[in-house]
């Protein structure tokens, strides 16, 4: 069923337009990247109570969506769900592409990343920081395995793609852990945490592939099959409604508990509610499942393109408001007292992002996003027409 | 123009593979600390009800021995000890006003998380960080309970003749914090803040609590005193009494 795999050809003014484009934003992050190394993280709006700003948003976002994004890929090699196993070799570069990415803008916003070898050669591995070294590093290696296996032999296909799927679980685990082993921070500390991280990566990856898929076919005047893409929108729509649940069950049982009280109200009402309501309840969850569940927008394949980027804004909306609420939550080590001090105790933290943290986060997109191109135009990652049984009909709304 | 994709994957995989094994074959353990006495256990009692309400003395010493500039930037000023002021929210006791600084917690989570063990917790209980090796990552902010940590956001301009020589200076992009000034404990001194302290009020205690014979353990034998969030289980080695 699967027509030839082929490169796109590239050759069109349109697509230079769009390397050049990328370029030029990476060129931009690497330079605003030597700005900060200089002049020290001063130029950023990051302060002692906000240290992970604008550019920890991004990184994260990219490295949760990395792991979702081989999400298709594992529909087909371990769920055998084969309509999308046209789809196993640009789902699993996809993957390495976010992460890369992701992991650049990591690594440049250290506050010395040139002494990044640093952490292979100190190790500690009661940190999660250094399981997250080798998490990252794995994964990318288990999705070369699985690609080079897709490509030149199908005989380690079922063993490197189960093996990248298990990496991708346990990345985000440890993604997701990296906030849920701290116990000092009463925002972050739950076991839901990574749970959630988890279904949020199956929401933002599956929304990148159809977004990426759709464009490009689109572009290089290739056909798609529509009905591959109401398969992903049923993925998208399943998975929404887990972070949903998942979501709500942490609510419900931090409602229990008066000791929460305090932090769910102002992880609710507070500054940075906006991001929750706005961004992640009503873009993030509300908006795909309208659109996806209704009966006309649901079955019109730029119906279901918006729902996926109403899907990636409440996954970046999700990653930033953990990161901003919890970090600028009034910092208290004398609970049932009201304390102050000129370090901020006691008070909201103020976090405003600057354009160098702004620069520098579009760099790392920018990177992904150069990959991705340069690979389908250099790899035959892509089926030149993606097609689908006649016998398989997708549930529609 | 294609490219030989089975090349490019090989080289691309073994360049990743590398970065994934690289780190388990270059386990190489920290320096031995120098100077440090694994029988000591550091620790500090604070007698609050001695603690004036404006009194800075202990901050204002710190500074100056630890070579901490003083910048407009109160959100990214560096502060190793600082003052706090606590109300009781059932407006029963008065204000109190009292100086948070590093724990140097027994079970500190800053270390725990440290990725490169540029914090690390030396024999005698006092947890350092090592600016060399510190890659300026912030997690150990995060996981402070304590809120003990400052990331350095500018270059240190102090002139040289104002520097103590003793203590490193920070350069930018490393997280410094107190280090119960371990260049005099080392010397048989007692910290800035505490030599401040005593020629006020004397609101300090600072001693060796594996020492039965020290003073600070006969205190804390004898008084009834509380750490701050206990609930966390780190052990902190700063104390309170009349809290
Ligand atoms: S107070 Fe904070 S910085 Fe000091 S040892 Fe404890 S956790 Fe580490
Ligand atoms: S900022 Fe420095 S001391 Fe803190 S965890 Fe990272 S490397 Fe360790």
């Amino acid at each position: 069923m699967i027509s030839k795999f082929t490169s796109i050809q590239g050759n069109s003014r349109e697509y230079y337009t769009l390397l050049m484009s990328l370029m030029a934003l990476a060129g931009i992050g690497i330079l605003t990247f030597f700005y900060i190394e200089v002049n020290g993280h001063g130029v950023t709006g990051m302060n002692n109570k906000v240290v992970w700003g604008l550019p920890h948003i991004f990184a994260i976002s990219l490295l949760v969506m990395a792991s979702g994004a081989l999400n298709l890929a594992s529909m087909a090699t371990v769920f055998a769900h084969n309509h999308f196993k046209q789809f196993r070799r640009f789902s699993a570069f996809l993957s390495i592409a976010l992460l890369v990415g992701g992991l650049m803008v990591l690594v440049l916003d250290l506050g010395r990343p040139e002494r990044m070898l640093l952490t292979m050669v100190h190790m500690n591995f009661k940190s999660m920081f250094t399981w997250n070294v080798f998490l990252y590093s794995g994964f990318v290696v288990l999705c070369f395995f699985y690609l080079w296996a897709m490509m030149s032999n199908e005989k380690f296909v079922k063993l490197s793609g189960s093996a990248a799927f298990a990496g991708r679980v346990i990345l985000t685990t440890g993604t997701g852990s990296i906030f849920g082993v701290i116990h000092a921070r009463e925002v972050f500390h739950s076991a839901i945490t990574a749970p959630t991280f988890i279904a949020v990566s199956l929401t933002s990856g599956t929304a990148i592939c159809a977004l990426l898929l759709v464009y490009t076919y689109r572009k290089t005047k290739r056909q798609l099959d529509d009905k591959l893409i109401f398969g992903m929108r049923n993925m998208l729509l399943f998975f929404t409604l887990m972070v949903f649940y998942l979501m709500a069950v942490e609510k419900f049982t931090k409602s229990y508990s008066p000791s929460f009280y305090e932090v769910e109200t102002w992880l609710l009402t507070g500054p940075w509610a906006w991001l929750y309501w706005g961004g992640i309840v009503i873009i993030g969850l509300l908006t795909p499942l309208y659109i996806l569940s209704h009966k006309t927008w649901g079955s019109d394949i730029n119906g279901i393109m918006v729902a996926a980027i109403a899907a990636i804004i409440g996954e970046v909306s999700f990653v930033a408001h953990t990161l901003l609420a919890g970090q600028t939550y009034p910092f208290n080590p004398f609970p049932g007292y009201e304390v102050s001090s000129s370090f901020q105790d006691g008070s909201v933290g103020n976090y405003v992002p600057a354009m160098p943290e702004l620069l520098l986060g579009l760099g790392g997109v920018a990177v992904a996003g150069l990959i991705y191109v340069l690979g389908i135009k250099f790899f035959r990652l892509l089926p030149k027409k993606g097609e689908a049984p006649e016998s398989w009909t997708p549930w529609n709304p | 123009m294609t490219m030989d994709r089975r090349t490019v994957l090989g080289v691309g995989g073994a360049i990743a593979a590398g970065a994934m094994v690289a780190p388990g074959l270059r386990l190489i353990a920290a320096p031995a600390p120098k100077g440090a006495d694994a029988g000591a256990r550091w620790a500090m009692l604070i007698d609050v009800s001695k603690c004036g309400d404006d009194c800075t003395d202990c901050t204002t010493a710190c500074a100056t021995e630890n070579n901490i500039p003083q910048i407009e930037d109160e959100s990214r000023q560096i502060q190793y000890i600082r003052k706090i002021t606590i109300k009781d929210k059932t407006g029963k006791k008065p204000d109190q006003s009292l100086p948070v600084l590093c724990n140097h917690c027994e079970n500190p989570p800053c270390v725990d998380v440290c990725p490169t063990t540029a914090s690390f917790i030396r024999p005698d209980g006092l947890v350092l960080v090592d600016k060399h090796r510190c890659i300026g990552c912030r997690y150990c902010m995060i996981a402070c309970p304590y809120k003990a940590r400052s990331l350095v956001y500018h270059e240190n301009t102090t002139a040289a003749e104002q520097l103590n020589r003793e203590v490193p200076i920070r350069a930018k992009g490393v997280v410094e914090k107190c280090s119960f000034c371990v260049h005099r404990i080392d010397k048989g001194e007692q910290p800035a803040c505490v030599e401040a302290c005593d020629k006020k009020s004397g609101a300090m205690l600072f001693g060796d609590i594996n020492d039965p014979e020290s003073e600070i353990s006969k205190k804390l034998a004898s008084v009834n005193s509380r750490t701050i969030r206990d609930d966390l289980g780190l052990k902190p080695h700063v104390h309170y009494t009349n809290l």
